[in-house]
């Protein structure tokens, strides 16, 4: 099993940022790396269970279902179903924590998956380095800091 | 039912965090509140159920119990057992997370607790900023000088 982890410092209450990334349709408006994405059956983003269908500015489609979604914990969980990366049993986590010191956010980042031993390490620096950093970095930048 | 939550960010990695927040009993060594702490019993500070029996500066006599210490996790849990100001039911829990962004550390430290009416502002002012708060303060003086001591090492 292959785990990523990624954290950030991003420079807003965490209301607002929650607000920002909460939507499971919303990623093309915030993360550099999507393109367009949209939730299959006409179902709202955040009916647990629905599934997200999104292309990358690469062209890589994935298609992801919603697993668990809190506004009271401000977490968002979900898996990969259908994805180019030659994942399996990939399971993620989104997840902000006041820091009340500031008004800041801590946000974490996590996902756990199985793939074959020679792609692991390719896999865990293109997924934590691009896809979640690329996201905190394109927070941060939304966020001025 | 009274919920407190602290949190900060410290300029050093978890790891130099976690070695001066792991001894139960060395709270005496850091926190600008804390007096003498001794471990009862002759216990070793990160026995889980061990007690740390502790002096505050202003002369208050406490007891605390650890509940749970993780170092996989970086975190530990402890309840009060004896105070002399009206904290009820008070458990804590304190948790360290890597900011991988920057290689620092973020710091929970939350609780809950129950106390007499009309006394709760106070109780989570004391607990909150005479505790939490001058902890999060000590601890990043106490860093910031050590990293100054190597600087000119």
């Amino acid at each position: 099993m292959a785990r990523v982890y990624v954290s950030s410092v991003i420079n807003s209450r965490s209301d607002r940022v929650w607000q920002r990334v909460r939507d499971f349709n919303g990623l093309p408006s915030w993360h550099p790396g999507i393109a367009e994405s949209r939730i299959e059956n006409g179902e709202p983003s955040d009916k647990i269970g629905c599934v997200r269908d999104f292309r990358l500015r690469n062209g890589d489609r994935i298609r992801e279902k919603l697993l668990g979604l809190s506004d009271f914990d401000l977490f968002c969980t979900y898996s990969i179903l259908e994805s180019p990366m030659g994942v399996e049993n990939y399971v993620a986590t989104l997840r902000l924590t006041p820091i009340t010191d500031g008004d800041r956010t801590f946000a974490e980042w996590t996902a756990e998956f199985d793939c074959v031993p020679e792609r692991e390490a390719e896999l865990v620096s293109n997924i934590g380095g691009g896809v979640f950093q690329g996201g905190f970095d394109a927070l941060k930048r939304q966020f001025g800091g | 039912m009274i919920r407190l939550v602290r949190s900060t960010i410290i300029d050093a990695p978890t790891d130099e965090v976690w070695a001066l927040l792991r001894d139960f009993n060395g709270h005496d060594q850091w926190h600008p509140a804390v007096g003498k702490s001794a471990i009862e019993r002759g216990q070793s500070s990160d026995k889980v159920g061990c007690v740390r029996h502790f002096f505050l500066r202003n002369g208050a006599e406490l007891r605390e119990q650890l509940l749970t210490l993780s170092d996989l996790e970086q975190s530990f849990s402890y309840c009060l057992l004896d105070t002399p100001v009206p904290l009820f039911n008070y458990v804590a829990h304190v948790r360290l997370a890597p900011v991988t962004d920057g290689n620092r550390t973020f710091w929970d430290w939350r609780c809950s607790f129950s106390t007499r009416k009309g006394e709760e502002a106070e109780m989570a002012r004391m607990v909150g900023e005479d505790i939490y708060d001058a902890g999060f303060v000590a601890i990043r003086n106490r860093l910031s000088a050590s990293a100054g001591l190597e600087g000119r090492a």
